[in-house]
């Protein structure tokens, strides 16, 4: 395991009054890649603007590589590169735009020539069609991809980026995904990313990070429920769901209250399970299957109406269920292993 | 109708043949101007960056007060400056009144605000993703600065154009201040206004062509720049 390049404590982020991160201790090794997975608004990206040092935070310290850094630190300034969703492109040439960087690092723009040729060959772009066009003369897929190569070119330590293939063309997408792999691969960039691809996001990542409302929680969060939940006759809780079952769950704090159930406590059954007092089940069709190389299971996830819940198993179970996408299952899980947020 | 066309024949001639009252007031006017703007650009560029860019208490406040003095009128500077200017003012030991800085003077006050308000807007309109990616790019405070500045160019210019539009057509300040003394400080339009006044339309008409002008290439460029944009 690769010593942490990035160490964070006690960090707290407010925008306003809205507390946008909270997370007491997280690490992240260095040349890994970390996926980080959340819904809109759980602070993914206030996070990676903190990790990527162009955000201060308004309490607690962020360690690189053992330093305590702030923005404009020398010790990160030149050592970390983010990707936003929809890049900025400086209103110059494309070879303006990747020699940028260089030049702040010193070197003279005439002798960048090649890096930045480089950089736009390791993108795909052909530097000699390219380099010469205005930012203006770039379609979005092509805009993403000089930006990537200006951070490409600057060779950096942690390369973090936001939802990189998200408004792309599919050549884009494919193009940008294999650089980052490969800059990782090749020269041990550490790589942080958000994508809502999850399936690529957790085939590729050493670790998942999951965030809710600010904080990293516990590898449940494609489990998470919203209310409103009601309340039954007999002093049960449940949310009715649109093909007519029901989620039954513990008691909840409030009848508006997010519920989390953790995968390692949802097991499936092909036929109708025998449940105990405390189980519930409700009936779902699995819709995908995923290899995570991280910890050789298979992540299985199961729509059940406008549900989506997954859950993992080992490789062999799954062979000798004869799982595959397509088949209908009876999605089993303890009441009590509600989490609540 | 007859006179106009006269006068504007006539005007033609003043300027063919370098008429030296005529060239005179140009010069005055080039002068005082070219004071003014360097010296409102080299406030108002900063202090609508700062304004722009940085966050504090009372901005929105400071903001309304900068975009009301964008439309002060020139007879108000010009009172406050002859004020300040004057024999028995706090300025007064300095004798600038009725000289061509003193004009400039009173046009800087009046084109500080234009250049910082437009300024603050302007850096106000970049993108947040432009701060982010300069930052993420290796760029240090003063390299942040420089390259806000410089992809807010083509903003920056076109409020530098305006400011110098109200400058070099203003009458107010220059009349107040500067008195509208023959070859000293009579500018284009201090000059328009007296003639017009005698009656002599050829001479007025003559300036009236050289601001038109002036206005026009002011115009253009902000057109230009604009596309550009």
């Amino acid at each position: 395991m690769q010593p942490p390049i990035y160490q964070l404590q006690n960090i707290r982020k407010l925008h306003g009054r809205q507390l946008a991160v909270d997370i007491a201790t997280l690490s992240i090794p260095a040349a890994s890649i970390t996926g980080l997975v959340g819904p809109n608004g759980s602070g993914k990206s206030s996070l990676l603007k903190l990790l990527a040092f162009v955000d201060s935070p308004s309490e607690g310290d962020i360690w690189f590589n053992g330093v305590k850094a702030t923005r404009f630190s020398a010790s990160v300034r030149f050592h970390v590169c983010l990707l936003p969703q929809e890049p900025y492109l400086l209103k110059r040439s494309v070879f303006d735009n990747i020699a940028y960087g260089l030049t702040l690092r010193g070197i003279r723009k005439s002798r960048c020539y090649q890096a930045v040729m480089d950089a736009l060959s390791l993108v795909g772009l052909s530097g000699k069609e390219f380099a010469g066009r205005s930012w203006y003369q770039l379609s979005g897929g092509e805009a993403q991809r000089v930006a990537l190569a200006a951070r490409l070119a600057l060779n950096p330590e942690v390369l973090i980026l936001d939802e990189p293939t998200a408004s792309v063309d599919a050549a884009s997408a494919q193009q940008i995904k294999s650089c980052a792999l490969n800059a990782s691969r090749d020269r041990g960039v550490t790589l942080v990313i958000v994508s809502h691809d999850w399936q690529w996001l957790h085939e590729i990542s050493n670790n998942v990070i999951q965030m809710f409302r600010g904080k990293v929680i516990p590898p449940y969060m494609e489990n998470i429920v919203s209310g409103p939940w009601l309340q039954k006759s007999d002093a049960s809780w449940e949310k009715p769901l649109a093909d007519g079952q029901y989620l039954r769950v513990s008691e909840p704090p409030d009848a508006g209250a997010v519920a989390a159930i953790p995968p390692e406590a949802i097991f499936v059954s092909r036929t109708p399970p025998l449940l105990k007092p405390v189980e519930h089940a409700i009936q779902g069709i699995v819709t995908c299957m995923t290899l995570e190389t991280s910890s050789g299971n298979i992540r299985i996830t199961l729509k059940a109406a406008e549900l989506s819940l997954s859950l993992f198993i080992a490789v062999d179970t799954a062979q000798a269920m004869n799982l595959f996408p397509g088949q209908r299952f009876y999605i089993v899980y303890p009441v009590s292993s509600v989490v609540w947020y | 109708m007859g006179y106009i066309i006269t006068g504007l024949f006539q005007a033609m001639q003043l300027l063919i043949h370098g008429d030296g009252e005529t060239y005179s007031a140009i010069a005055a006017t080039m002068i005082v101007s070219t004071y003014s703007m360097t010296a409102s650009l080299l406030i108002g560029i900063p202090s609508g960056f700062f304004l722009g860019y940085q966050s504090f208490p009372g901005k929105r406040h400071v903001r309304t007060l900068v975009d009301t003095l964008m439309s002060l009128p020139t007879v108000l500077v010009g009172l406050l400056v002859y004020a300040l200017l004057t024999y028995h003012g706090p300025m007064g030991h300095l004798g600038l009144l009725f000289t061509l800085e003193g004009i400039a003077i009173g046009q800087t006050i009046l084109a500080i605000p234009v250049v910082t308000a437009l300024t603050a807007a302007t850096i106000e309109a970049t993108d947040e993703k432009l701060r982010i990616a300069l930052i993420s790019l290796g760029a240090g405070r003063r390299q942040l600065l420089i390259s806000t500045l410089w992809e807010a160019r083509y903003g920056i210019l076109a409020a530098a154009m305006n400011a110098y539009g109200r400058v070099l057509t203003e009458v107010g300040i220059a009349m107040m201040v500067g008195g509208n003394i023959k070859w000293h400080t009579r500018t284009i339009t201090t000059a328009i206004a007296l003639e017009t006044r005698k009656g002599q339309f050829a001479m007025g008409i003559a300036l009236g062509l050289i601001l038109l002008v002036i206005a026009a290439i002011v115009n253009v460029a902000l057109s230009f720049l604009r596309n550009r944009a």
